[in-house]
Parts: structure tokens; C-alpha cells; sequence
């Protein structure tokens, strides 16, 4: 079955229908379940695509916590893994999945350019300096995209088979996107916890005046994790790519979600993160019955203010011990 | 005289634009500890700083083994064998004691010797090898201070730089790390030495210098130095 997957509602979830009168056999309790079912199927989704949200705000939220740089151009490093990802698939016919692998290669590669140029210089400067330089970014890459692309929609068109719930149906896309983003935050957390690289970036991280002291190349090591928080965005961006129809501006949107998971799931904890971004999905999920979309945001920020108040590290922060 | 594994020669530098050292010039024997002693802001600190490159030198010149390493950066300082244990531990806190030590041994040259260097660690401390995965921010100040001594190890240090030993340490603790120092120095280690306890200090050291507002005020043979009326009144406060 091949959907243009640009017939879905703008947030593309898959829009619940209590359709009570097309079913006259029903008993009088079968629309409350049917409704529940729909609510339940609902946050289910969200889950899923709450996982791939958490990949992308694990790209910022890494960046973040290593180098305390707030890395604006995020949304553009998101939006450029959608394009990636299309243009593999439409220009070489490339499996959406298998293009995971060069689209994060591409990514590392912008984002340890990005690093030297744009980056560097304005590390452990005042917080306002690397907000300007990766905004600056940001704006180069999104008005360059729209040279190329404009703004209009684009999806990538791959329709896996998954199963059915009440009247929702699961795309194998939703599972297999959010299976893909459990596998990147697992490996991330492995990569940083045992290997070398991963360990002197935790190194860095905590104190870097002791790692250049123990050796370890500071600024080196800082272009690498750049690079791997941007390899993280554009992930998430592919992934993206396979569930909803995008736009050069999409990224935008989901920066922003990746500030209110980055908060949920703790500022600099990339493991955090992904706990945050499946809450956020489930939140999501779990409204999208009731409200008008273009509620969301709105709900979402209020949240992230609410959080911020009452929860300065975030929700699930490791509290440093001692 | 063979000449000094490490030389450092007119060395200028500050932070800003304010200018700490004013020509400052040490030279550092294979095999012998040199101390270097002086008031509190005299320019100690500054001087490791400057040596390693975590401070770039405005002026001067120094030699690491023959080779001029002057605009070399400290992690490159490291890997070719001039350590230094900063001022105030500064260890990997969320970090446990196994990865503080990995971390001491992540340039390609203490790579190959990692696990033997951890067990001579861990026999100068056996303290740290109880507590291998500890977080080291959960440690007592004398345990913190071990960790940093044996993190510096790791390393395989040519020349070992100490800033600070003793600090915020209980006598016993500083006498024990003492004769650690001594171990050390006898299995052949060079030492720079900055400690605020002059009287071990200079008792472990060959050589010393003082110093006063960013210059070297005057230097000898230990012993010699720890004797002269004019330096022990004026700087050391004894
Ligand atoms: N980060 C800094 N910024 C500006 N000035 C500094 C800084 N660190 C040290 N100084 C100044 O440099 C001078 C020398 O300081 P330094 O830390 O080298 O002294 P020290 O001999 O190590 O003293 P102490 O015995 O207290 O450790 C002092 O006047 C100090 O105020
Ligand atoms: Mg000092």
C-alpha cells in the first residue's frame, strides 16, 4: 500500500476517527472503547516518534554538555539529513535505511567544519558569541536549501508494511524509526562510556585544562564531538524524512523540540535524552485526540518553561554525586 | 655537566595583558629534583603554566630533550614526556579511578606500558586500587590528591612537574606523599617541584630557586639556599 504521505494532517499523525455511526451493530459501550483503543494507539505512536525526537535532541544536548556551546544551527543540521536521505534515495535509489550510514558520515564532516570555522574560536567565550556564530550558520545552510529546494514539501516515499490497531495502522516506518534510534543512543552511550575517543570527550568535558594536560588534544577532541552531535541531528533528520512530508524549514520545529526534550531529559545527558524525547512523544500522542495540532507547541513550551522553574538541571539530570 | 633534560630560558608571560613572568630561566638535571620556591602570587603556578603551553609564552625559549618545544602545546608537551600535576588536583570528578588512570595514559607512549604503570600505581597507592571504580569527586582531599599523583604517572613522565603537593593536606598525609616523592626520585625520576612546605621541599631537593615577583631572585644547591639568612627571612617565612 503507497500513501502520499502528504494527505495526513500537518503533524501527519495518524488522525483518529470515532466513527460510531458506519458500525449500527455496535453495542453502547463499543465507542468508549474504540476511543480508549484510539487514545491508546495514539500514545503508542507518539513513543515512537517520541524515540526519534530524543535521537535528535541527543545531537544538542551531547554538544552542549561537552563544549557549552548552544548549537544553533541544529535545525539546519536536521533539515540537511531530510535532504540527504531524499536525495540519496530519489538520485541512487539507495534503501532510506541504508542511507543512515553515509548521511551520518556526511554529518560528522559538516559538523567538524563547522567546529574549525564557525565554532572554535568562541569556546569558553560568553555564551552570546557561539549563539551568533551558529546562528550565522544556520542562516547560510537554510538560505542556501532554499536556493536549492525552495520551500515546498517533499517526502521521501517508502511505505513498510506494520499492523493495525482499531483504525490506526502502525507504518513498519514508525517502528523501524524508532528501532534505528534506540540502536544510535545505545551505541552513542557505549561509544562514550568504553572506547578511547569516547572516553577523552568525557575527559574534555569535565575539565579540560586536566586533558590537554594528560595529553589528550582538546580542541581536536572537541571538533570530533562536534561533529558527532551533528552526525546525531542529521540521523534524526533521515529518519524524520521516513514518516512525515518535509520542508527546508522543517528543521526549525524540531530544534525547538529538541530544547524542550534537552530539558526534559537533563542538559548535557545524551542517555537522558532519549527518555525525555519518548516522554514528549507520549505527551504528544496522548493529546493529539483532543486538541488542534497547532496546540502543541504551544502546550510544549509551556512545559519547558514550567520544567525550567521547577526543575533547573532538568527532569531527569544526574545530580552529581557528592 | 650533561646537558638538563628541560631548559627554560627568559620566560615571559601572563594572562590578559597582564604581564606575571618577567625572564624567567631554569634548568631542570636529568635525574635530580629542582624546587622552585616563593611567596604566594610570586609567580609559581604561572611558571608550570608557561612551561607546558597551557600558558602561551610571550617571550623566551624552552627545550624539552634537545628539542625546542617553546610553541608546542601542552598536550603535546605531555605526549612527548613533560607531565605536570596542576595546582588543585583537577581530576576527571565524574570520572571513576580506573578512567582517571586511563586518561593519564592516553597518549600513544604510556598507551603500551598502561597496565604496568597502573599496577606500580597502584602499589605507591594501594588506597586507589580498593577503590578502582569510585568516582573520583567522591574522594577525600589527601585520596584526590593520590589519584593526581598517579594519574601524572600514568603518563610516563620524563620530567614530572608538581604543583602544590601538600595542599589542604594533613602532615602525616604530606609526609607519606614525601616519601613517595622519594621512591620516585630514587628510581630515577626527574622532579620540578612547587611546594608551600619549603622545609620538605628543600630537604627532597638537589637545586632550588626562588622566586619573587616574576623573576628569579636567586637559586644554588639546596642546602646552600635553605641556609642563606636574607632568602629565609624575606621569602620562605622561617
Ligand atoms: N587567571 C589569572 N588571571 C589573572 N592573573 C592571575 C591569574 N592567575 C594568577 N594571576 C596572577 O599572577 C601572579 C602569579 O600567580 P601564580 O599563581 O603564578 O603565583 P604562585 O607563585 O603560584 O602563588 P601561590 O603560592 O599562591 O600558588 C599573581 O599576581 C596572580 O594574581
Ligand atoms: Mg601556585
Amino acid at each position: 500500500m503507497i500513501v502520499s504521505r502528504s494527505q495526513h494532517n500537518t503533524n501527519n499523525k495518524l488522525v483518529f476517527r470515532p466513527d460510531g455511526e458506519d458500525h449500527p451493530s455496535e453495542s453502547e459501550h463499543e465507542p468508549e472503547r474504540r476511543f480508549m483503543l484510539g487514545l491508546f494507539a495514539s500514545m503508542l505512536d507518539g513513543v515512537l516518534v517520541g524515540a526519534v525526537y530524543g535521537l535528535a535532541a541527543s545531537g544538542l544536548t551531547l554538544i552542549w554538555g561537552v563544549m557549552d556551546v548552544i548549537n544553533l544551527t541544529h535545525g539546519a543540521m536536521v533539515t540537511m539529513g531530510m535532504f540527504g536521505v531524499y536525495l540519496l534515495f530519489t538520485e541512487t535509489g539507495l534503501n532510506p535505511y541504508a542511507a543512515l550510514v553515509p548521511v551520518a558520515a556526511l554529518g560528522f564532516v559538516a559538523g567538524v567544519v563547522v567546529y574549525w570555522t564557525a565554532v572554535h574560536r568562541v569556546v569558553g567565550r560568553p555564551p552570546l558569541m557561539s549563539l551568533l556564530t551558529t546562528f550565522a550558520v544556520n542562516l547560510m545552510v537554510i538560505g542556501t536549501g532554499t536556493i536549492l529546494w525552495s520551500t515546498s514539501p517533499y517526502n521521501v516515499d517508502v511505505n513498510l508494511p506494520g499492523f493495525s490497531l482499531g483504525d490506526y495502522t502502525f507504518t513498519g516506518n514508525h517502528l523501524l524509526a524508532a528501532l534505528a534510534a534506540l540502536i544510535i543512543a545505545g551505541g552513542l552511550s557505549l561509544f562514550l562510556g568504553r572506547t578511547r575517543l569516547g572516553k577523552a570527550i568525557r575527559a574534555v568535558a569535565g575539565n579540560r585544562m586536566a586533558a590537554e594536560l594528560m595529553g589528550i588534544p582538546s580542541s581536536q577532541v572537541l571538533a570530533r564531538a562536534f561533529g558527532i552531535g551533528i552526525a546525531l541531528a542529521a540521523l534524526a533528520g533521515a529518519l524524520i524524512a521516513t514518516l512525515f512530508p518535509f520542508t527546508v524549514l522543517s528543521g526549525g520545529s524540531y530544534e525547538l523540540k529538541s530544547f524542550v526534550v534537552t530539558v526534559l531529559g537533563g542538559l548535557g545527558n545524551p542517555t537522558g535524552a532519549l527518555a525525555g524525547g519518548i516522554l514528549l512523544g507520549l505527551m504528544e500522542g496522548g493529546l493529539t485526540p483532543f486538541i488542534t495540532v497547532s496546540w502543541i507547541p504551544v502546550i510544549e513550551f509551556a512545559l519547558f518553561v514550567a520544567v525550567l522553574i521547577a526543575f533547573p538541571h532538568g527532569l531527569f539530570a544526574r545530580r552529581p554525586r557528592r | 655537566m650533561t646537558e638538563p633534560i628541560l631548559t627554560i630560558t627568559d620566560l615571559e608571560t601572563g594572562y590578559g595583558d597582564v604581564q606575571v613572568l618577567w625572564g624567567v630561566s631554569l634548568q631542570v638535571p636529568a635525574g635530580r629534583v629542582t624546587t622552585i620556591i616563593g611567596a604566594n602570587g610570586a609567580g609559581k603556578t604561572t611558571t608550570l603554566y608557561g612551561t607546558m603551553g597551557w600558558l602561551r609564552p610571550w617571550r623566551g625559549r624552552i627545550a624539552l630533550k634537545g628539542e625546542d618545544v617553546t610553541h608546542l602545546p601542552a598536550w603535546a608537551k605531555t605526549q612527548r614526556g613533560l607531565v605536570l600535576i596542576p595546582e588543585g588536583r583537577q581530576l576527571f570528578n565524574t570520572m571513576t579511578v580506573d578512567e582517571n588512570l586511563d586518561m593519564g595514559a592516553f597518549s600513544p607512549r604510556a598507551r603500551r606500558g598502561r597496565e604496568i604503570n597502573r599496577q606500580r600505581v597502584f602499589s605507591l597507592f594501594p588506597r586507589l586500587q580498593e577503590r578502582r571504580r569510585q568516582q573520583a569527586g567522591t574522594f577525600s582531599g589527601g585520596e584526590q590528591q593520590m589519584l593526581a599523583v598517579g594519574r601524572g604517572l600514568m603518563a610516563e613522565p620524563d620530567v614530572l612537574m608538581i604543583d602544590e603537593l601538600s595542599l589542604g593536606l594533613s602532615p602525616l598525609l604530606t609526609q607519606q606523599l614525601f616519601i613517595t616523592l622519594k621512591t620516585l626520585k630514587q628510581q630515577g625520576l626527574t622532579i620540578v617541584l612547587v611546594e608551600q612546605n619549603v622545609h620538605l621541599a628543600l630537604a627532597l631537593s638537589d637545586y632550588a630557586y626562588v622566586l619573587a615577583e616574576g623573576r628569579v631572585f636567586a637559586e644554588g644547591p639546596a642546602h646552600e639556599v635553605a641556609t642563606r639568612s636574607d632568602i629565609r627571612t624575606a621569602y620562605l617565612g622561617l
